[in-house]
């Protein structure tokens, strides 16, 4: 799963001055990323469409002549309309303070001048690219509507519906057996979003597999998005090991898919179509 | 007899001081400068470099061959070196400006900084010009610009060096006809294009076409300003943005040289003589921080020159032999944090180029790591000069280290492996092979990874960056650069455009056109284009058109 960062290093405009773009890179580079260098005078536009293009999670933009008021911001800008503001842009060069300021405010993510260590541009990277959904990239990154609920693994629904209905108040808006899971689930409203409490009805489902193994606990955090087999393609396309090759039908008869938690930091992923339109047969 | 003794003594010395060692150990198991160069813990006159023959052969007398100690006999007790501090930027008229005011405060020389569309052949209405105009430099991009920059500075009396490449000729042929306007005769103006692209296309970025027309180019103003401006130099061979790159000081040296033969083969195989063109080359170097390698690599390039020019060019002229030079201060030393602290960097480097013999000099600001020089910095520098020339007493000799046991071999060692170097490009088939294969890109990238990693580690301290630091430093007032510049010069520009007159315009960029694709000196062209007030851009554009453009390769 763990694909080495991509970052764009790019000159953007006429300044000529690049040993600061290649030093940088190549320290990225030993870091661990996969670096791509525009080489000198390109515009904010070939910049943009080249990150795209090379499906970067970063673009560093090197200037030392002095325009990157005009230029940086240009980026972020062109970054927004082409729909791939997830790309982290970051600053470097002869650049004043009050200019860091300004850049900062402009949408440029931090801006690093001469004397900064290679590694605390790699770690900014690293800390800053994580928070972005899912993938790095933006064309493969799931777009995910919502929380559509956190599935609950319990012994026996009986049990633990009083904690939800009594202390919380919740109330159940559904129940029902889905036979292909091998579950009896009970779904109750949290603002906006839902808890779905599962109990096995069969010593060979996934569920009781889990209890064996872990006793009660939360089993699944599901994302409401608008294409399951979608979110199923990008996932599986930027390695994720995922459990479905295409949608099944999950409670709701809603179509759900899940990845494997060994690829999510333990927790079950699953996403949910939360429209019942269309069957997919 | 005494060489051996001296040397029986050495060994005692050594071994005791090397016992001495457990208790008192020395800063660093291994001491060496940026060219890798070892540096011994003490220096030795040795029989090798104090023979009577080792002196003629290697030092010589000032003015005299191999020129070593200097180029003229007297050096700085005849006249001090070209106070010439680079400066440019916004409008033309800010530029003049400023240009006056460091003439009034005794500076002798100018030195002219363009902007980036200007370097490129942009004008300042072209969308590649936006955020560019007047930045780095002042934006020119006609005639008219050039006299507003030039009005009230009498063009016989002081020397202007123009930092401009790709289109040298074209900023070239605009200061010829400014003279003209002004009365001065070409043969009474003197100064220096830098016109060096081989080092654009290895370290500094602005270049327009590819090598072999840029070669034409060159060699072009070699053979006009031979006949028609004999006090112009008409190149300034530059190893100060090699070494900006991040180069070492040998790299800087041998690249520059090598370069150099490339335009001397250029203009021998262009067909002429040697004599002609040779004594209006000129060079330009870095002074960085380590003292004495900086002067040891000045006294270096010089002797090998010399023997280039005398032994593989076979030039009869002693003027031809002689390497005279430019420096500047290194750029990239400069800090922005602490900046008053670059104020002693610069001085220390200024020695350097000054102990060197250094024929002009610029000395940089203390805020130019963070902007382009304020008045008041601009001025901290020049006197920076003017104190080494007039308080230090270091310019009342000629070349007062020579003779240093270290200094000497110092140069000795930058000179073998220079020439080790040099030797290597000749096998790739010369710079312009050496430059198309990336090998000087990659070695200098190299040195400079090298000591990114140094100063990461601490190895290598820059006071006042990874050791030494301050928090909360306070900015110092910066130079800005009025941001609707680009706007108000793309209004004059289509001003000028409309009333300039149509048909001499379009007749000259024909007739130059015509030349281009002829093999005929595009020089008078040029300065007929310039007179019809045909805009930089518009020149480099009927070049390019025949010409093309060099695409820079990523290695």
């Amino acid at each position: 799963m763990a694909q080495p960062l991509r970052v764009l290093i790019a000159k953007p405009g006429l300044d000529g001055h690049d040993r600061g773009a290649l030093v940088i890179a190549q320290g990225l580079r030993d870091e661990g990323m996969e670096v791509i260098y525009t080489g000198l005078r390109q515009t904010p536009e070939q910049i943009v469409n080249t990150a795209i293009q090379e499906d970067v999670a970063c673009i560093g933009l090197s200037s030392l002549s002095g325009a990157h008021l005009e230029l940086f911001p240009e980026v972020v800008r062109l970054l927004k309309e082409q729909q791939a503001d997830d790309i982290l842009v970051i600053g470097g060069g002869v650049i004043p303070e009050e200019d860091i300021a300004v850049l900062e405010a402009q949408g440029i993510a931090k801006v690093f001048t001469p004397g900064t260590r290679i590694e605390t541009v790699a770690e900014f990277i690293r800390t800053h690219v994580r928070l972005r959904p899912l993938d790095e990239s933006p064309a493969a990154s799931v777009t995910v509507l919502g929380l559509d609920h956190v599935g609950i693994a319990v012994h026996r629904l009986e049990d633990a519906l009083p904690l939800y209905t009594g202390l919380l108040g919740l109330k159940v808006t559904h129940e029902e057996t889905v036979e292909d899971q091998g579950v009896r689930v009970a779904f109750l409203a949290a603002g906006g979003t839902n808890i779905e409490l599962l109990e096995p009805v069969r010593d060979s489902s996934a569920v009781a597999k889990f209890l064996a193994k872990r006793g009660p606990g939360i089993h699944h955090i599901a994302y409401a998005v608008p294409d399951v087999q979608t979110a199923l393609n990008q996932a599986n396309s930027a390695g994720y090991h995922v459990l479905d090759e295409s949608p099944r039908r999950g409670a709701h008869g809603k179509w759900v898919a899940f990845v494997h938690p060994k690829d999510t930091f333990g927790v079950l992923m699953e996403f949910c179509q939360s429209s019942q339109a269309g069957d997919r047969t | 007899m005494q060489a051996m003794s001296i040397a029986e003594d050495y060994e005692k010395w050594r071994e005791k001081t090397e016992k001495s060692l457990n208790k008192r150990p020395e800063r660093k198991a291994q001491f060496v400068n940026s060219s890798d160069i070892p540096i011994e813990r003490l220096y030795l006159p040795s029989h090798e470099m104090d023979s009577e023959a080792a002196y003629k052969e290697k030092l010589g007398f000032p003015g005299e061959y191999p020129f070593t100690r200097g180029i003229q006999p007297t050096m700085y007790r005849g006249r001090f070196w070209t106070m010439r501090q680079y400066a440019g930027f916004g409008s033309a008229e800010e530029t003049n400006r400023r240009f006056r005011y460091l003439l009034e405060q005794g500076q002798t020389g100018l030195s002219t900084a363009f902007d980036l569309p200007t370097q490129i052949g942009y004008d300042a209405d072209h969308p590649f010009s936006r955020g560019e105009v007047g930045k780095v430099g002042v934006s020119i991009s006609s005639l008219a610009d050039m006299e507003t920059l030039l009005a009230g500075i009498p063009l016989d009396k002081v020397s202007t060096s123009m930092t401009i490449n790709a289109p040298a000729s074209v900023l070239l042929a605009m200061y010829l006809v400014v003279a003209e306007k002004q009365g001065v005769s070409w043969d009474k103006v003197s100064g220096t294009i830098q016109n060096d692209i081989l080092k654009e296309y290895v370290a500094r970025g602005t270049y327009i076409f590819p090598p072999k027309p840029s070669m034409r180019l060159i060699t072009d103003i070699f053979e006009f300003c031979s006949k028609e401006v004999p006090h112009w130099n008409t190149i300034s061979i530059s190893g100060y943005h090699i070494r900006e790159a991040g180069s070492s000081a040998v790299q800087e040296i041998a690249f520059t040289l090598a370069n150099a033969i490339a335009y001397v083969e250029a203009a021998l195989e262009k067909g002429l003589d040697i004599d002609d063109f040779a004594p209006r080359l000129s060079f330009f170097f870095n002074a960085h921080n380590d003292f004495f390698e900086e002067i040891a690599k000045f006294r270096a390039a010089r002797r090998m020159w010399a023997k280039i020019m005398r032994e593989r060019f076979n030039a009869k002229s002693p003027r031809s032999m002689q390497l005279r030079f430019h420096t500047q201060t290194a750029g990239s030393t400069l800090t922005a944090q602490q900046p008053d602290n670059n104020v002693v960097r610069v001085t220390i480097q200024a020695m350097a180029a000054v102990l060197g013999g250094t024929q002009s000099l610029h000395t940089n600001a203390r805020d130019e790591a963070l902007a382009l020089p304020t008045e008041d910095s601009a001025r901290v520098a020049l006197r920076t000069q003017q104190i080494i020339a007039y308080e230090s007493g270091i310019t009342n000799t000629v070349d007062p280290l020579a003779g240093s046991y270290y200094v000497e071999a110092l140069t000795d060692a930058l000179e073998e492996r220079a020439w080790n170097y040099i030797r290597y490009i000749d096998d790739l088939g010369g710079a312009v092979a050496a430059i198309e294969q990336g090998y000087m890109q990659k070695e200098i990238h190299k040195s400079a990874y090298d000591t990114q990693r140094a100063v990461e580690r601490g190895d290598q301290v820059v006071v006042g960056v990874n050791r030494f630091t301050i928090e909360n430093e306070t900015q110092p007032e910066l130079l800005r650069v009025d941001p609707e510049l680009g706007r108000k010069q793309s209004e004059a520009l289509a001003k000028l455009r409309s009333e300039r007159a149509e048909e001499p315009w379009r007749r000259a960029l024909d007739e130059l056109r015509a030349g281009a694709e002829r093999d005929e000196n595009l020089m008078p062209l040029i300065v007929n284009a310039v007179r019809a007030y045909a805009t930089v851009g518009e020149i480099c554009d009927v070049l390019r058109d025949v010409f093309g453009e060099y695409q820079a390769p990523i290695f």
